[in-house]
This record gives C-alpha cells, structure tokens and sequence, in this order.
C-alpha cells in the first residue's frame, strides 16, 4: 500500500489550508476516501500527507438556508438521502446519492469528493449541475464561489486543485414551489456498478403550472464531462410540460451528444438510442413532481 | 504512524501507515480474519464490510486512520458459538450460509441496518445489503434471515419453519457456526512461521513466444528468496491427464497460448516484494496472432496455435436414418446459438499454502475437488512418489468448478518444495480472472424436425466449445456437449457432433453443469422455437416427446437410473399456466395505458447426466471411536454445497444417530480414502452411498461384537445415540464406547471399509462418463421487458426438480435457488470479454437486486441405484435457468434472442427489429 506518511484532522478550514500550503503541494485533501483509495493503489496519486476534512467544524452539516440549501464537505451521499429535506424536496440528489456504488461506498463517499474527482458521468456531479450547484473552495489566500460546472478540465481533471485548495460547501438554490426535479440511471445491473447513461432534470414551471420557466438536463457519460443538453433545455424554456414537447426535447437532446462506445458497459449506438428514453421518463418523473407544489383551484 | 480506535468494544492501537486499509488492519495486524477480502481493494464484492460507527464500510477503502477514536464493528463482536446472535441463528437456521465468504460481511451489514431500524420492510433490507455479493444461496435465505431475526430482536415470536430432513435424524449445516462466528478459517486467513509468499509472472500477450528471460535483477531485490522458472521443475512441466498441453510454467522457446499464462514464481518474504521482483523479471516476447472465437480459429487460414492443428478433441453420437427422419417432417428449423465466456466468481480468492511436514511430506493446504488427483499432479511435478505429498482441504469460499483446476496447487507446492519453506500464494482477484478457467463459450447450430402434432423427428447438432488457450479438461467436454444437446427426448434419428476448439481467450474448464448447461440453452430456445412455429404449448411439446424408462434416448439406449422428467413436467404446468395468464393480463393492460413494459414467460426443461466423472467404485470409510463417537472418512470436499454435513447426516441415518455423535475426516489424502472426483454433482450419490455402506457394515460389525454382551441376536441389537441394547430390552444398554473397548480387546478393526460400487449395474462400462445417470427438471421464468432500454427484470422462476429423494430440504433449496440466481446472471448480464474483463468492476454478477421470486416443486422419484434413493441435481438446477428466461425475453419482444447474455443492447436490438418488423409489441 502506498500510503503517505502523514494523515491529518484539521478542525477548522484555516487549520486545513495551512497545512496544505505547510506541505507545499505534496499534501491532498481527502473526504469519503473511496475513489482516492484506489488511486493510491494505482499509484495515480503519491502524496506525502493526506489532510482530512472529516473532522472539520461544520463541514458535516446539511443547512437548509432562507435561499439556498448549503452541503459541507464531508456529508455523505448516505448523509443526503437520509436528510428529510433532500429526500422530500431535491429528489435528484437523493436518488443520486442512492445509486453511488452501494451503501456502504454511500457512509463514506462525499458530493464534494465526487466534484472534485471530476468523473465525466459521476452520480453525484450530474445532480449537481443540473441543481446549479456552486462549490465554495478555499486556499491560503482566498475562498470563492464558483459554479460546479466550471470546474471540469476533462475526464478526472478538476480545476480544483486539492494539494492546495480544499472544497468546503456546496450550495444551489432552495425551491419547493413549481420546481421538480428527477433522476434516471441505467446500468448493466441495478446496483454496484457504473452507468451506462444516467440523467439528472430540474424543472421550474411558472405558477400556473402551464409554462416551463427553466430547465437544466445533465447527461452523461455522453461527453469528457458532465454534459447539459442546452438544445433541449432552450426547446423547453417557454413551452408547456406536455408530453410531446418532453417527447421532442428529448429527442433534441440525443442530437446534441456524442457519446462514446464502451465494450463492458453499452456501445455509442445503444446510448443513442436510449437517450431520448431516459430524458423523457426524468423530465416527465420533473414535471410531475412540480405540478405536485401547484395549488390549482378547485 | 499510531492510531487508535475500538475493534468490537475494546481499545486498540496499532503503528502502521495511516491510509493503510481498515482491511488489511483488521486482518493482518489484529488477526481478525472473520472479515473477508473477496476483490483487489476496489470495493466491489462487499466481503470486507465493517461498522464504524454503526454505519456500515468497505473495510478495504477505509484508511486506517479514518478509524482514529471510532468503533469497529466486526463479525468477531457479533456473537460466539455458545452465544449467537439472533442474525447468525437466523442464517444457520434458514440455510442462508453456504461457502460462508459473504457471510461475515452480509451479517455485519445486516447489524447495521437493525441497530438503526428495528422493524425493516423488503426494500430496505435490499438497500441494505445491495453492495454484498454472494454467489451461493441466491440471496433468498439471507433475506429471511435477517426478517426473522429482526423480528426476533423486536421481542416477536419468529422461529424458521424448519422442514425436518428425511435423511438423518435432525439439520444441522456443521460448519455453519464456524462460518457464522468468523472462526472458519479459510486459506487465506491461516499463517505459518516462517511463511514465504509466491506470486506468479504472468504473459501480457494474448498469443506469444518466449524469446529470453532475465532473473537476475529481480534476483537481488530485497526479500525475493528464489525465483523458479520451467527449468527449475524436477519433474513434469504440466497436468498430466487434466490439461494435455498446459505446462506449469512457459518454458523460454515455448509459446503462451493467453493472456495470465504463468512465466515464473518468484518467493519472496513478503507478498509486495514478490510483486515487485516479479516485475523486475525481464522477459522478451515475440508477439503473435490471436484469434478469441472459435469460428476464427477454425478458418481455412487460422494461425496454428498448436503444431497439430486448433481442434483438441471430437466426439459424436449418430443413430437412426437422419434423412428420413427430416424427409418426413412437417417442419424443419435451423438455428444458431452462441453463449460466452464466463467466471465462476466464487467470493473467496484462489488461494493455497504449502509446506513440508516434519516426516519430509509436501503437503498443500488448497481447495480441490479430488485431493488425490491434486496429490498425484503435485508428486508428478516434483518427481516424487504420491505418498510423499499430502493434500488437506480447508474450508472452501465457493468452487462452482473452478477450483478443480489443479495448477495453482501444484504451483505452491513446487514453490514450497523448492525454498524448503512454507509458501502460500493467494490470486489477486484480477489474476483469478486472467488465470484460472472460465466456462466455454459455445457456437451451435441446429437443425430438428417435427411432424404437424408436435412428434420430434431428427436432429442434428454442429457444437463448437471454445478452450480458450489451454485444455484445462475441455478435451472432455464434448462428451457434454453432445450429451446435452438432445435433452430428454424421444428422437427417431440423431447426429450430433462436438469439438473442443483451441483460442487465444482465457483457458476454459469446469464450471457448474459442465458443457450441458451451454447445450441445453440451445435446444431448449431451439424447442422453444419449433412450439411457436408449429402452434403448440411449449410444455405440451416437450410432454409429448418425453421420455420414459424404456425410451431409447437420445444417446441410442435407455437410461440407467429412474425417469421423472413428465412428473416434472405435470407439476410445472399449472404453474406455467399462471405465469402465461397474468402476463397477457399485464401485457394488455400496458398497451392500453401506453407503458413501455412488456412480460414473457419462457419455459425449459433439461435433463443431466450426474457422476459422469470419476470410477463407478467409490470407498468410505466409518470407525467407531474409542469414546464412542463414530468417525466418517470420505473424500467429498465441501466448498460450500453442504457435502459434510449430507456424510454425517448418512452415516446418523444408518447408525441411527444423531449427527452430533458423528465426526468427519474429509479430503484429507493422509487420513481418508479416495472417493473420487467430486464434479457432476457425484457427491450425495457416489460419496454418500459409500458412506452408507461403510455404516452399514460397521453397523453389523457392531451388532456382531455387542449382540455377544448382549445375548441377544445380532439383528436385534438396537442402537439408540450413545449406546446399543437388545430391542426387546430397552434398559440394558451398553455404551458404544464400552464396545469399542470390546473390539480392541478382540483385536478387531472399529474402522470399516464400505464401497459404493455400480459395476454390477454396468458391467460393460468401461468409460465411466458413459455412464447414463441422469436426472431431469424443468424451470418456467417470467421477466419484464422494459422496451425503452432493453433492461430486463427477472421476476419469478418457478423450478420443477426430479430430486430422486431429498436429503435435505432446506440445503436442497439453498443450493437451488443459488443455481437459479447463477443462470439469471448468466443470461443476462455475466461476459467475460477477453481484453476488457479483468476484476469484479468489469464483471456483472447479480447482487440482491436482480434476485427473482422463487418457487421451488421438489419431485420425488426415487433411484434405482442411488442410497436412499437421491439423485444428484446440483448443477442439474442451473441448466434449464437460461433457457427459461431467454424464451421468456424472446417471447415478450416476439424476436428471437440467440445469443447470450442477453445485454440491454442485444434485448434492444430484438425490439427495434419488431418494431421495423411491424409487430405489435
């Protein structure tokens, strides 16, 4: 086993990105520890210390704020769909959360550590680009907010650097009126594995319920990263929830990808294929869940 | 770096590096060996699962430190053997243990969930042990399991109805409380003063000569002890009989026919030195041509893998006037099935350790199916004489076949003869998949008659079996495949043909149902087929062509044992029945609502041919013990199917005992007879009617000796647990242990010698695997289509099993339903892809989720030949599983699937083809 010599629990974010600046980039950041574990074994990463934010102040704590819902670092995707907000109001991220490997990856895995190990197709990022999530990330010298999407260089490469920075929050808007949101995975078995396609919507209708306001569809593994289908979230934006409308945005949305075949998981036509399937069943499963906060008369 | 924390209550520190695994912590640094490791440290198997802080983890991607000042929780903490758990009662009870791997980890996360949720539903039982593999019990049982003993723990009456078993006088799985407890203690868990590690170099390429290998820098790395290549091999360079062409090592000049063929051992101290040096080896490869498929290698211009030409071996079976059997059908249909590599995944690793005993033997610690054969390859190896080499078999985390292969044993044990020290060498999971055998993947094509009503006419069956690049016993699978290609069926010509094929894909072997599983999928879709074109109800067809006692079977004779395939049939049908009435129902109900889903129901049947390896004579022995405890000595090894306990269950039947009375020495090649190979499902027949002959003759010799103390007539003495006394006279007992001192006094053997012997039957048979032992059974599989995707959820199996007599209904139904959840993952998800495979990560064995409803119909139709009437069924069971479900697939998206797995993508395929088709789906 390659492991560092060093393994420590700041308390305080400052404590944390001290020691990283201490240590010069030969520290990293670790949270949950399932996929940098694997890494270490590989020998894909070698760092002479891990700093842990496990047991930073506050950095464990799910806040439901007037504006927004704010995720500390070190929650795990177990912490997520336990928590009752986010199991009754984001269930994008709930069912996201439950489809990371299996419970036990769940305890440990964090939102945050899947951000930053920038997986094109990670349960987690999906969710979390289609919740328009920012990730607040700190160094020595600054700490800023910046959209979760920014932060993806290419498949495994964040910009987001954890020798030097550390993410401390995540946070996307809070709204539980005529918004809904969904998620969709297919895999080669229902759990334990990898997706073939996953798909996470968000939806916010106006108050009528009639008009789609905005949409965000995130899709992958259909790209080097965390892909949104713009065609088909424009397509939508202004145009009732009716089944047809999701049946062609749907379709729009297969034609703005370009996937890749993979010989263990499904092959680029197959992908293609079933795109428009499982963006249709998540925006609907979204437009459903919204239409659910309209009070309509009578 | 220290770190301290609490393992099961009490407080530890240890001094390691601190992203050490929890693992590796738990088992190498404290020796708590109850927690498991089944896969590379990747998270994918659920084996190695612990609570920290009542949540349960992957143990082996928790860095040590992540533990600092937490709680451990282990299966060690869970309960001991005076004191279980009400989860490990629960899974001794309901037969949810069977090899034991998975057990510890599925108990500690079952813990976890009843700490936190006393009164669980289904589902979240399921999310709770989702991540847990298990490759044995069909995850059925440890479902029940845990339901009854949270319902236990809620202070609720909740006892597991316990059908008793006919055979013997009360259940008992008698390593269950070892494997529940953590105390079993299997290869990988057992160290050695002194211990060396071996790893073995493996061949990159999938097809190349070795040009030149260079030791020496490897050589002079800290902690490497030898390095061995093939000219260090005192003896043969291969398996004898068992593989013909497979050497232990790749002498340089010599080709490697696959990818993970084994170059050198190097022993080393510590097993990450032997990595290290085994990488430091220097081999230069000239790379050659690889085919994977045995219509490539078969091509006009195939590169020779072998000098003598791509094809291992041939075997037919030809009767009857062909042509006019098809000149007189109303119906002919051709067909071509294809089926592929796939891996037995037992959950514990390959693994064995050798060393030499203080009499001088070379004695190997590994999992087999015959220790003697094991025995005799290892003394060849090392140009020894047999008696100098001793195999013990330990406890076994699953086979399903694949540790039959006896390379890896004779590797240790050469490593171990060579250094003088003890060596062990466990398989990484990622060479489990590059070097041990895979199941072959076959290519059938088909051609059968019938007339109008249904009456089978001829067929003719072209199969060619995929060895990969090594024998590794497929020269012996053609038999199989023939054998399996006509079912139980009443033909009126046959012509069946099947080669053994060489490539360059991984090295195929034993697996569960050897070589009939893959042929029995192709008739039993290609039957399938011919209903539908003729109209018919499959099951209707397929009573219609049974067999009977008397019938020439397909083979051109009558079989030798009972026949019970239309019992079978008849009790399958009014399920089947109900299968097809509620999928039309959900089918019209989906098109009227518009819903992308669609049923099938799909059925098979099978027959089997059993104890088709090994001698038609088969030895067991029972001794009185001086303390009056009967002993049985069998070769039978257990590795997981429950074999020990059906012994001593025998042995309590005879001896009228309970098996508490009974001990058992098993597969030890020092201590107990040979009783032949355990593969085609031998044991309860061949094995189990030894051990009922040698307790029925110690039984006489004991009546004999105490019917003098007794003064009495020998066939009255009556045994009764710890005693004997005359049947008139209950209160005059006498110990067992007092007339063990009798025959001591007398000079008389208390160790008997008993034969199960079928040459009398067969006298003419030369060739055991001619043997016609067959059973039969049939399976009805009704799935969900999602026709979007192609995903497909198996959702109920009903199995009808000819069981001859069960022995044991609860281990009966275990072994089934772990047979049931083997083949769904077969049809629809399991691959072995050469060149992409390499772990659990790119290898789909189902977990909980894809766990059908189960129905099993035991059907009871006695042997003529077998003891107390059993037949043995389990690899029979997972045969008709493929079929069932494929035709149900098939049927549901009305487009011939013949090829499997069934992926989403090939599913898809079919449906898009409907569709183009114009088909109402």
């Amino acid at each position: 086993m390659n492991s560092p010599a060093k393994y420590l629990f700041p308390t305080t974010i400052e404590e944390a990105a001290q020691a990283l600046a201490d240590w010069k980039g030969e520290a990293r950041i670790i949270a949950g520890g399932t996929d940098l574990m694997l890494d270490l074994q590989k020998g894909k990463i070698q760092p002479h210390c891990f700093v842990s934010v496990d047991r930073i102040h506050g950095l464990d704590q799910i806040r439901v704020e007037d504006d927004f819902i704010v995720i500390g670092s070190a929650v795990t995707f177990a912490n997520l769909k336990d928590h009752p907000y986010i199991d009754q109001h984001v269930h994008v991220l709930a069912d996201a959360g439950r489809s990371v490997g299996s419970l036990s990856i769940q305890n440990a895995a964090t939102l945050a550590g899947n951000i930053v190990n920038a997986m094109p197709a990670a349960d987690g990022v999906m969710a979390a680009v289609a919740l328009e999530a920012e990730v607040e990330i700190v160094d020595i010298e600054h700490t800023e907010w910046k959209p979760v999407e920014s932060l993806f260089k290419g498949p495994g490469l964040s910009n987001v650097d954890p020798t030097r920075q550390l993410v401390t929050h995540i946070r996307f808007p809070r709204c539980e009126d005529h918004r809904g949101t969904a998620w969709y995975r297919l895999g080669r078995r229902p759990s334990l594995t990898l997706p073939i396609l996953n798909c996470a919507v968000n939806v916010f209708l106006d108050d009528s319920g009639g008009i789609i306001q905005r949409t965000r569809i995130a899709l992958g593994p259909v790209a080097p990263r965390p892909f949104r289908a713009q065609e088909a979230e424009r397509f939508l934006e202004g145009r009732s929830p009716s089944a047809e409308n999701i049946r062609q945005a749907a379709e729009i949305a297969r034609g703005e990808t370009d996937p890749r075949g993979n010989v263990l998981r499904a092959s680029r036509n197959y992908r293609l294929a079933t795109i428009p399937a499982i963006v249709e069943n998540a925006l609907s499963n979204a437009v459903e869940r919204a239409l659910g906060f309209v009070t309509t008369p009578g | 770096m220290p770190v301290s924390f609490f393992v099961n209550g009490a407080p530890i520190t240890v001094d390691v590096l601190p992203a050490t695994p929890l693992l590796d912590v738990l088992r190498i640094e404290l020796g708590l060996t109850g927690t498991k490791q089944g896969c590379d440290h990747e998270g994918e198997c659920g084996v190695c699962t612990v609570l920290l802080d009542g949540e349960s983890v992957r143990s082996c991607l928790t860095p040590i430190s992540k533990a600092e000042g937490r709680h451990v929780f282990t299966v060690e903490g869970l309960g001991s053997p005076g004191k279980l758990h009400p989860l490990q009662q629960a899974f001794i009870d309901t037969g949810a243990v069977q090899c034991g791997y998975c057990t510890p980890g599925m108990l500690v996360a079952a813990k976890g969930l009843l700490d936190r949720n006393p009164n669980p539903n289904h589902e979240q039982i399921i999310e709770f042990l989702e991540g847990n593999l298990c490759r044995c019990t069909g995850y059925k049982r440890i479902l029940m399991a845990v339901e009854i003993a949270a319902a236990k723990l809620r202070g609720e009456q909740a006892e597991f109805k316990n059908e008793y078993p006919v055979v013997g006088k009360e259940y008992r799985r008698m390593d269950a409380v070892d494997k529940v407890t953590g105390r079993a203690k299997y290869t990988e868990d057992m160290v050695m003063p002194g211990m060396l590690h071996g790893r073995v170099l493996r061949s990159p390429h999938h097809h190349a000569r070795l040009i030149a290998l260079d030791r020496s820098q490897a050589e002079k790395l800290p902690g490497v002890i030898r390095i061995i290549t093939a000219g260090d091999i005192p003896g043969e360079n291969g398996l004898g009989d068992y593989s013909r062409d497979e050497p232990i090592l790749t002498p340089v000049g010599d080709t490697a026919k696959m990818m993970g063929a084994p170059i050198a051992i190097v022993v080393a101290e510590t097993p990450q030195q032997a990595r290290t040096a085994a990488q430091a080896i220097n081999v230069t490869y000239e790379v050659l041509p690889h085919v994977f498929t045995s219509e490539e290698a078969l091509a006009e211009n195939a590169y020779p893998i072998y000098s003598q030409g791509n094809i291992l071996t041939q075997y037919s079976v030809k009767h009857g006037d062909l042509d006019q059997a098809f000149n007189e059908s109303d119906l002919t249909l051709e067909t071509r099935y294809q089926s592929s590599f796939v891996e037995h995944s037992a959950l514990e690793r390959e693994a064995s350790l050798a060393y030499i005993d203080d009499k001088g033997i070379v004695t190997v610690i590994c999992a087999n199916h015959e220790p003697y054969w094991h025995r005799n390859y290892i003394a060849s190896t090392l140009a020894l004489e047999p008696t100098q080499v001793r195999v013990i078999t330990p406890p076994i985390g699953g086979s399903f076949g694949g540790k039959q292969d006896p390379i890896l044993a004779v590797t240790v044990g050469l490593a171990s003869f060579l250094t003088r020290r003890p060596v062990r060498i466990a398989y990484t999971r990622k060479e489990s998949f590059a070097a041990t055998p895979k199941r072959h993947p076959y290519d059938l094509k088909y051609r059968i008659g019938a007339k109008q009503n249904g009456q089978l006419t001829g067929i003719h069956v072209r199969i060619n079996a995929n060895t990969g690049g090594y024998d590794a016993h497929g020269q012996y699978i053609v038999h199989f495949a023939v054998t399996g290609s006509g079912g139980a069926y009443r033909w009126q010509a046959v012509d069946s043909h099947a080669q053994t094929v060489y490539t360059n894909g991984p090295k195929a072997g034993q697996y569960r149902g050897f070589g009939t599983t893959q042929s029995t999928y192709a008739l039993e879709c290609t039957l399938d087929e011919l209903a539908q074109k003729l109209g018919m109800d499959p099951l209707e067809l397929r009573l219609k062509n049974a067999i009977e006692q008397s019938s020439i079977s397909f083979l051109g004779y009558p079989i030798g044992e009972s026949v019970g395939y239309t019992e079978v049939l008849k009790t399958l049908q009014p399920r089947f029945e109900e299968y097809l009435k509620d999928a039309d129902a959900y089918n019209a109900a989906a098109r009227e609502k518009g819903e992308p889903f669609r049923k099938g129901v799909g059925l098979a049947g099978m027959w089997y041919r059993f104890g088709k390896s090994g001698t038609l004579k088969v030895e067991a022995h029972c001794e009185l013990a001086s303390d009056g405890h009967f002993v049985v000595y069998a070769t039978a090894p257990d590795y997981g199917q429950g074999s020990n306990s059906m012994l001593t269950q025998f042995a309590a039947e005879i001896l009228e005992s309970s098996s508490d009375q009974i001990r058992l020495v098993n597969a030890d090649t020092a201590l107990a007879p040979d009783s032949g190979i355990q593969g085609a499902s031998r044991s309860t027949y061949f094995v189990g009617g030894a051990v009922c002959k040698a307790a029925g003759n110690l039984r006489k010799s004991i009546q004999a000796v105490a019917s003098e103390l007794l003064d009495c007539d020998p066939a009255d003495v009556t045994f009764s647990d710890d005693k004997v006394h005359p049947a008139q006279d209950p209160t005059k007992g006498i110990l067992l242990s007092e007339i063990a001192a009798e025959f001591d006094r007398m000079g008389r053997s208390r160790r008997i010698a008993g034969f199960f012997d079928l040459t009398p039957q067969f006298p003419d048979e030369k060739r055991p695997q001619y043997v016609p032992l067959f059973c039969t059974g049939a399976q009805a599989a009704d799935v969900l289509v999602n026709l979007k995707t192609g995903v497909v959820q198996v959702e109920r199996i009903v199995v009808s099993q000819d069981m001859g007599r069960t022995v044991n209904p609860v281990d009966s139904q275990g072994q089934i339903e772990g047979a049931v959840m083997m083949g769904v993952g077969t049809t629809i998800m399991e691959e072995v892809i050469p060149d992409a495979t390499t772990s659990f990560a790119s290898y789909y064995v189902p977990t909980i989720k894809s766990m059908p409803e189960i129905e099993i119909h035991l059907v009871e139709v006695a042997s003529r030949h077998g003891p107390l009437g059993v037949k043995g069924i389990g690899e029979a069971v997972m045969t008709p599983t493929a079929p069932a479900i494929l035709n149900a697939i098939s049927r549901a998206v009305q487009q011939r699937i013949r090829e499997i797995p069934a992926t989403p993508e090939r599913v898809l395929e079919a449906i898009t083809t409907s569709q183009k088709e114009g088909l109402m789906l």
